[in-house]
């Protein structure tokens, strides 16, 4: 997980960011389920890693979402930026 | 149990979560520091999990990992997503750096004073939980010992925070609505909505409207098995929100308001909060003291000693109904700019 | 069956090793979330499925580990295809072999 991290500090664009918090976010899950065998109780740990999978693909939706809508409106906040920069 | 490799696991969360933290401070682009705080918070959740403290876990996952992210960035689509240069020169830098040393060091130096962790000599460990956790099941039969201090034995914080949200969501409601009726022409007319929706894709409105009914499901769910299992009232209050927000991203947020009007909206909310405080008041109608569920025995169904769940069963509903509707109701505010229209 | 889970879980962790180089090394937005889209979601499911096949555990729980499975099979792909969209709305252009 610790080079996806790398990707995510490095991208040279914001929707590269995004990308490797996504897979950052789908390997949490995975590692919440190894937490909850470790422990022994497994069932505890379930709950969570379904509720948190259900909310990692909210934020994904959400953020590709205002990317989407940038260039369909016409006032810029800042002229001359470049939107995924 | 083996002996299980905790420390490890915790060193390299809190490894992880620094970086994360220093990594989200230093991107210059907004966008891309608010989805890894979002990143940060689920990091800060696996510590929690680790810690054996799922119900935190459970909230730190939905709220900051999840609802929270979602907020910022409906906020920086109606701003902008690029920082300015900050102002200040080196010396300034320089101050600022020592001052907090300072408060950090401070702070630090009562960590020797602490018991160590787990101990059981600890007044916390001594006192206070051993109560708690002898008595919950001869009490209210819940076994879920989190969930009995937040809904029975410390029933007015939990009173008190469900108000906390209700204002927090008034708040915003009453800064960011804007009144149409009152708009004057000095106002900056909104950008004409473009004849063919960018956002809209067959693909993303399919996969949601599969999701949704799984995930108001599953809120449901922990809501009621809050007694048993990690969960209770806030943690589906939350997802339920989520599935609301989920509906209005993927969808237009237009058809989600046609479905719920505001008025709907902000009524339930405020219905939240009246069933919290209601079920307290009726306790007392009974001829107990305020919050107190055992006089609640003779119009609850079932038997006299499992009042006191039932009771905590109410209050949790109260709790997830206010809660999901005010992560709805900002969302809305902040993704239309009030105007409560046209958002992300 | 402790077998069929171990093989699966490490041919889960090689998957996500390959999405891992993949993500660092290909030279563009496009082919990296080629990488990380399918990837991720394939190691995913593999290493959960081992989870199945390896622990013992009820009826109940590994019917919600499968709904985490379902949630990711179908959610995971999703988001790849709305950040792809996003990404081709903002004006990323793609890599061709003959520039830089």
């Amino acid at each position: 997980m610790l080079l996806v991290l790398v990707r995510a500090v490095k991208g040279p664009t914001v929707i590269d960011r995004l990308v490797a918090i996504n897979v950052i976010g789908t390997k949490s899950i995975v590692l919440l389920l190894f937490a909850g065998i470790l422990f022994g109780q497994l069932e505890m740990f379930v709950d969570i890693a379904l509720g948190y999978g259900l909310l990692n693909y909210i934020v994904s939706i959400a953020a590709s979402r205002y990317y989407q809508h940038r260039n369909s409106l016409e006032p810029e906040h800042s002229p001359g930026e470049n939107p995924v920069s | 149990m083996p002996e299980l490799p905790i420390w490890q696991f915790d060193i390299l969360l809190l490894i992880l979560v620094v970086l994360f933290a220093v990594v989200a401070l230093s991107i210059r682009n907004l966008m891309g520091a608010a989805v890894v705080f979002g990143a940060y918070s689920f990091m800060m959740c696996l510590i929690w999990a680790g810690m054996g403290a799922v119900d935190v876990a459970f909230t730190e996952a939905a709220v900051g990992a999840g609802v929270s992210t979602v907020f910022v960035v409906s906020t920086l689509y109606n701003t902008s997503a690029t920082m300015r240069s900050r102002p200040g020169g080196l010396a300034f830098k320089l101050f600022i750096g020592l001052v907090v040393t300072i408060a950090g060091a401070f702070l630090l130096s009562a960590l020797p004073d602490f018991p160590k962790w787990g101990a059981s000599d600890s007044p916390v460990n001594a006192k206070v939980a051993p109560y708690y956790i002898l008595n919950t099941i001869a009490d209210s039969h819940v076994p879920n010992v989190v969930t009995s201090v937040l809904a029975d034995y410390r029933g007015f914080d939990t009173l008190l925070e469900t108000t906390v949200v209700f204002i927090a969501c008034i708040a915003i409601y009453s800064i960011l609505r804007v009144d149409k009726a009152k708009l004057e022409t000095g106002e900056p007319a909104a950008a004409p909505v473009p004849r063919y929706d960018p956002g809209d894709s067959l693909i993303v409105r399919q996969a949601s409207r599969f999701m949704v009914p799984f995930m108001q499901l599953f809120a449901l769910y922990v809501i009621a098995h809050g007694h048993y299992s990690p969960g209770g009232g806030f943690q589906g209050g939350v997802i339920l929100g989520a599935s609301l927000i989920l509906l209005a991203i993927s969808f237009d947020l237009k058809s989600l308001l046609r479905q719920w009007s505001e008025k709907t909206l902000m009524l339930l909310v405020a219905a939240g909060v009246f069933l919290y405080a209601a079920v307290g008041l009726a306790c007392m109608f009974m001829g107990g003291d305020y919050l107190d569920y055992v006089f609640l025995d003779s119009i609850l169904p079932g038997e006299k000693d499992m009042a006191r769940s039932h009771g905590i069963l109410l209050v949790e509903i109260g709790v997830g109904i206010t809660v999901m509707f005010s992560m709805i109701a900002i969302h809305i505010n902040l993704a239309s700019n009030g105007r409560f229209d046209r958002g992300l | 069956m402790d077998y069929l889970g171990y093989i699966l879980i490490s041919t889960g962790l090689l998957f996500f090793l390959g999405t891992t180089i993949g993500l660092l090394r290909f030279p563009d937005f496009y082919t990296r979330m080629h990488a990380a889209g399918k990837g991720d979601t394939l190691s995913t499911v593999m290493i959960l499925i081992g989870c199945i096949c390896l622990v013992p555990m009820g009826l109940l729980l590994a019917l919600k580990i499968l709904l985490i499975i379902n949630f990711i099979f179908i959610g995971s792909p999703t988001a790849t295809h709305a950040m792809m969209d996003a990404g081709n709305k903002a004006g990323a252009t793609p890599w061709r072999k003959d520039s830089k």
